[in-house]
């Protein structure tokens, strides 16, 4: 402790249970205690945080915005959180070579604000962006409605920076791509905090495109709503962004933030293309054609600016009107082929009845990426188990066909047992071997992402507390 | 040690069959790694009998020599070793295209040819341009990601894998990914075998996003026809392109002779930017396009059909191996080609070269002779840029003198942790990777 006093100062050390509550939660229902919480201001100060914290035996987990729903940064095993917060430097930009460079406190969106005047912006837009911090959109290669034509956070990071178990420093990847030798930076990418501490990273920028058309479709049905996703991707458009919300999440919309949708449809979509005019027209033409065909009731295109944020104001309000139906709920974050979109989401709705739940479907359908959020009262004995049941029910059904426990949210602790319906022994042991490359010790962010016999004693469940103005 | 040649391909016959092991003179020199002739030839037949055949030369330790189609044998290191060549041409089945999903996954001896017919008749793609789509296997373009100039649009081989099955050097078979376009359970270990080359485990089974077929795609060819200094007319256009928010899939800059050699006729330093997508947004870029060519002094022509795809076949075909030349890949950021290109004149004096402007890649042809001598100055051009350069192909008796990857990287220690816990034994391709691993 004195150490880590003479480090990084004494205010930034925190020990007291007072200041240490706030890091034992992150956008998950999970709970841990910190020991000690710690705000390096540097790179050197990153770097002697981990010798001390290591030569004293401390397990290292690193914090972002803790805007994280699957507990990766919740300090499961005790330790030392490490905060990167102080470290917000938007280093530089390089619109020629169209990369920014800076430090992974910077919250996500803030460099497409630094940028945008220049006619640029930065790709992954993980709803949380307006707290979520870069450092932590790379831990879990976080991706965001628009990442259907741009990618994800993988695509988007040529090299990072990195503080390893014994601060080492050492880049992985570089300013360009290709860099000779095994690619470190994109085994990173997506690693939970499990190998190393990023203090700094070099991601791609794209150029704002000529122009943007969003149109929304009405169905009577989430079988015609799941087919027009289907048939869209089959058509051969590329969506910038198509979302997809039930009627659950409709009638939350329409109470909370109303946004003009009706009440009575089964689902609505909101497709969004980006491109030189000439495509973006061709294209919505196209969309509505399909929308139509797959039997929409009613087709509605933003013909401005305005009514394109009005078409957004309900997808984007989604999220924090679900509280006008329950008082807590339960976001999941499976995927499918977008061909087992259909399917899967009968699927759940089984699902739903079966276990007594009421769900509400708010999603990156042209991902195939879903987002069931299981609406419950945790006052209620016994609500919690049944919708965490629930929860892994509708993930053993994205994985029967072919699915993934995961799109962007991360597995963390949440989702650690649940690992094996996916991989082989041999398969997590292969991982194994990577993780033990970086960290022969397991210093960093233990008990997460690997499936762990142990049960952490100290892991308590308790409904997130989002902040306003965050969308999911 | 190793067991006695004999013992070692009756076990391999044991395990493959027959006609699976072969090792007649011929087929053995044929398959040879810089020079190094193996013992054997094997092509398993399936997943099964890759893991049965690495158990077997493990048991012997005999260094394996993975290999889809040849068309990167050049790429990498002399091995220090290469007793067996593993091929995987009995691989190359279609395992599924769910098009519904824009997804496929193949056999990783599939070649990319193969694919793309299937691709096309439903309408669909992988924006992968390798040379020599003919004999290129997906899991050799995996394995040596090998980009090319469409990479600027679409992204490369990284980006496009979203899945991966694979045996390692103990015989484990396992999987990353999936099938699905966005997934993070668990650490993304496509990452780490696409580019590994062969070192860590070898490919069985890939699968990748696919793109919708454009409806339409030509080229915009724009001549300088010699009168300007090297390449400054292109680069002003591509300049131009780059501060527009057009979206071409790619841009080539030809050298003069390069030029020749793709058959993109005309003097002096030849632009090619070619434009895919619904005919009305194509329309649009030809007539920006050809404005912004006009602007920068040069002369446009419009190329589609068939010498659009002869064009882009030859682009990609200019970084194979040719006898008795060498081939550097510089890889710059995308603003620094023109500088990059500028420094390449003052290396050689009349460099032949293919720039693949949007990705920064710059692919030079050298004579064998002047490998070494070349190499080492691209090297310092390349690090004035903060890129890096890499022998791509050399004779081995050039390659012998030098790290054909240039200077280690930065992280070589946790690589060579990994290459120690992967292949502990060092069966695969030991010594032709970055710093000899």
């Amino acid at each position: 402790m004195q150490e880590l006093r003479r480090i990084v100062g004494d205010a930034h050390v925190l020990v007291e249970d007072a200041d240490v509550i706030v890091y034992e939660q992150d956008g998950s229902i999970l709970q841990a205690m910190p020991e000690i919480v710690v705000l390096p201001a540097d790179v050197t100060q990153v770097s002697e945080v981990i010798r001390a914290a290591r030569r004293a035996g401390f397990p290292i987990v690193p914090r972002g915005s803790g805007t994280g729903l699957a507990g990766g940064a919740v300090p499961a095993g005790g330790g030392v959180v490490v905060s990167l917060a102080r470290l917000n430097r938007l280093l530089g930009v390089d619109y020629r070579n169209r990369t920014a460079e800076l430090e992974p406190g910077v919250i996500n969106l803030e460099v497409t604000k630094g940028v945008a005047k220049a006619g640029f912006f930065y790709a992954p837009d993980p709803s949380s962006q307006a707290a979520c911090s870069i450092g932590g959109n790379l831990a879990n290669n976080s991706g965001g409605p628009h990442t259907l034509a741009y990618g994800v956070t993988t695509n988007h990071a040529l090299g990072v920076e990195v503080v390893l178990h014994d601060g080492s420093i050492v880049w992985l990847g570089g300013t360009v791509p290709d860099v000779p030798g095994y690619d470190l930076c994109g085994v990173f990418v997506g690693s939970e905090g499990t190998l190393g501490i990023v203090t700094r990273a070099i991601v791609r920028l794209m150029r704002a495109r000529e122009d943007v058309r969003t149109l929304l479709a009405i169905f009577d049905s989430m079988d015609s709503a799941t087919q027009a996703v289907v048939d869209i991707t089959a058509a051969g458009i590329v969506p910038a962004a198509l979302e997809m919300m039930d009627k659950t999440t409709i009638e939350a919309v329409e109470r909370g933030a109303p946004a003009g949708y009706p009440r009575d449809a089964e689902a609505v979509l909101l497709l969004e293309v980006e491109g030189v005019r000439e495509y973006t027209e061709r294209a919505l033409r196209m969309a509505h054609e399909v929308c139509t065909r797959a039997g929409a009731r009613q087709v509605r295109a933003a013909r401005d600016e305005q009514e394109r944020q009005a078409l957004w104001k309900g997808r984007k309000g989604a999220f924090g009107a679900l509280g006008t139906l329950a008082p807590n709920y339960y976001v999941m974050d499976g995927v499918v082929p977008r061909s087992k979109l259909p399917q899967t989401m009968r699927a759940v709705a089984e699902i739903a009845e079966q276990y007594q739940v009421r769900i509400a479907n708010v999603f990156h359908a042209g991902d195939g990426n879903l987002h069931p959020n299981i609406l419950f009262d945790i006052r209620v004995p016994g609500a919690l188990d049944r919708v965490i049941e629930a929860g892994a029910a509708i993930l053993r059904a994205c994985v029967a066909v072919g699915g993934s426990l995961t799109g962007e949210h991360g597995i963390g602790l949440e989702k650690r047992d649940y690992m094996e319906w996916l991989f082989s022994k041999d398969d997590l042991e292969a991982m194994t071997r990577v993780r033990l490359a970086f960290d022969p010790q397991r210093a960093f962010n233990p008990g997460k992402i690997f499936p762990t016999p142990v049960s952490c004693g100290e892991v308590r469940r308790a409904p997130a507390r989002i902040p306003e103005g965050l969308w999911i | 040690m190793s067991v006695a040649s004999d013992q070692l391909i009756d076990r391999l016959t044991s395990e493959l069959g027959t006609d699976s092991v072969i090792t007649d003179r011929a087929t053995l020199e044929a398959h040879a790694v810089d020079g190094l002739v193996p013992r054997a030839v094997c092509s398993p037949g399936d997943a099964a009998q890759v893991a049965a055949a690495i158990r077997v030369c493990g048991e012997a330790g005999a260094a394996i020599a993975p290999r889809g189609g040849g068309t990167a044998v050049a790429l990498g290191n002399v091995p220090h070793r290469v007793d067996v060549v593993l091929r995987t041409d009995r691989l190359a089945a279609l395992v599924e295209h769910d098009d519904a999903n824009l997804t496929a996954t193949m056999e990783a001896g599939m070649t990319l040819a193969h694919l793309q017919t299937h691709l096309a008749q439903r309408g669909q793609l992988l924006p992968l341009d390798p040379p020599r789509p003919d004999r290129a296997t997906i899991g050799g373009i995996v394995a040596a990601s090998t980009n090319g100039a469409r990479r600027m649009f679409y992204g490369g081989v990284r980006d496009l894998v979203i899945g991966m099955k694979m045996v390692l050097p103990g015989g484990e078979q396992v999987k990353a990914g999936g099938k699905v376009v966005k997934n993070v359970a668990g650490y993304d270990m496509c990452k780490l075998f696409v580019g590994s080359l062969g070192t860590l485990g070898i490919i069985t089974e890939v699968t990748c996003k696919m793109t919708p077929l454009p409806e339409r795609a030509l080229t915009i060819i724009a001549r300088d026809g010699g009168s300007t200094a090297e390449g400054s007319g292109a680069f002003r256009l591509i300049d131009a392109l780059f501060a527009s928010t057009l979206q071409p899939s790619a841009i080539a800059v030809l050298s003069p002779r390069a030029g020749e050699l793709v058959r993109a006729g005309g003097p002096g330093v030849a632009t090619a930017v070619a434009v895919e997508g619904f005919t009305e947004a194509v329309d649009r870029h030809v007539r920006d396009i050809t404005g912004m060519a006009a602007a920068a002094g040069l002369s446009a022509e419009v190329l589609e059909g068939p010498a659009h795809e002869r064009l882009w076949a030859a682009v990609a075909d200019f970084p194979r191996s040719r006898e008795g030349e060498a081939l550097v890949r510089l890889t710059v950021p995308p603003g620094a080609v023109a500088t990059a290109v500028d420094a390449l004149s003052r290396v050689d004096d009349s460099p032949v070269y293919v720039a693949h402007a949007g990705a920064g890649t710059i692919w030079i042809g050298v004579e064998a002779a002047r490998a070494a001598t070349v190499f080492a100055a691209l090297t310092s051009v390349a690090g004035a840029q903060h890129g890096h350069a890499v022998l791509a192909s050399a004779p081995p008796e050039v390659k012998r003198g030098l790290d054909v990857w240039g200077s280690p990287p930065p992280a070589l220690s946790i690589m060579r942790e990994i290459k120690q816990r992967f292949d502990p034994q060092q069966l695969l391709n030991p010594g032709r990777f970055v710093a000899f691993l």
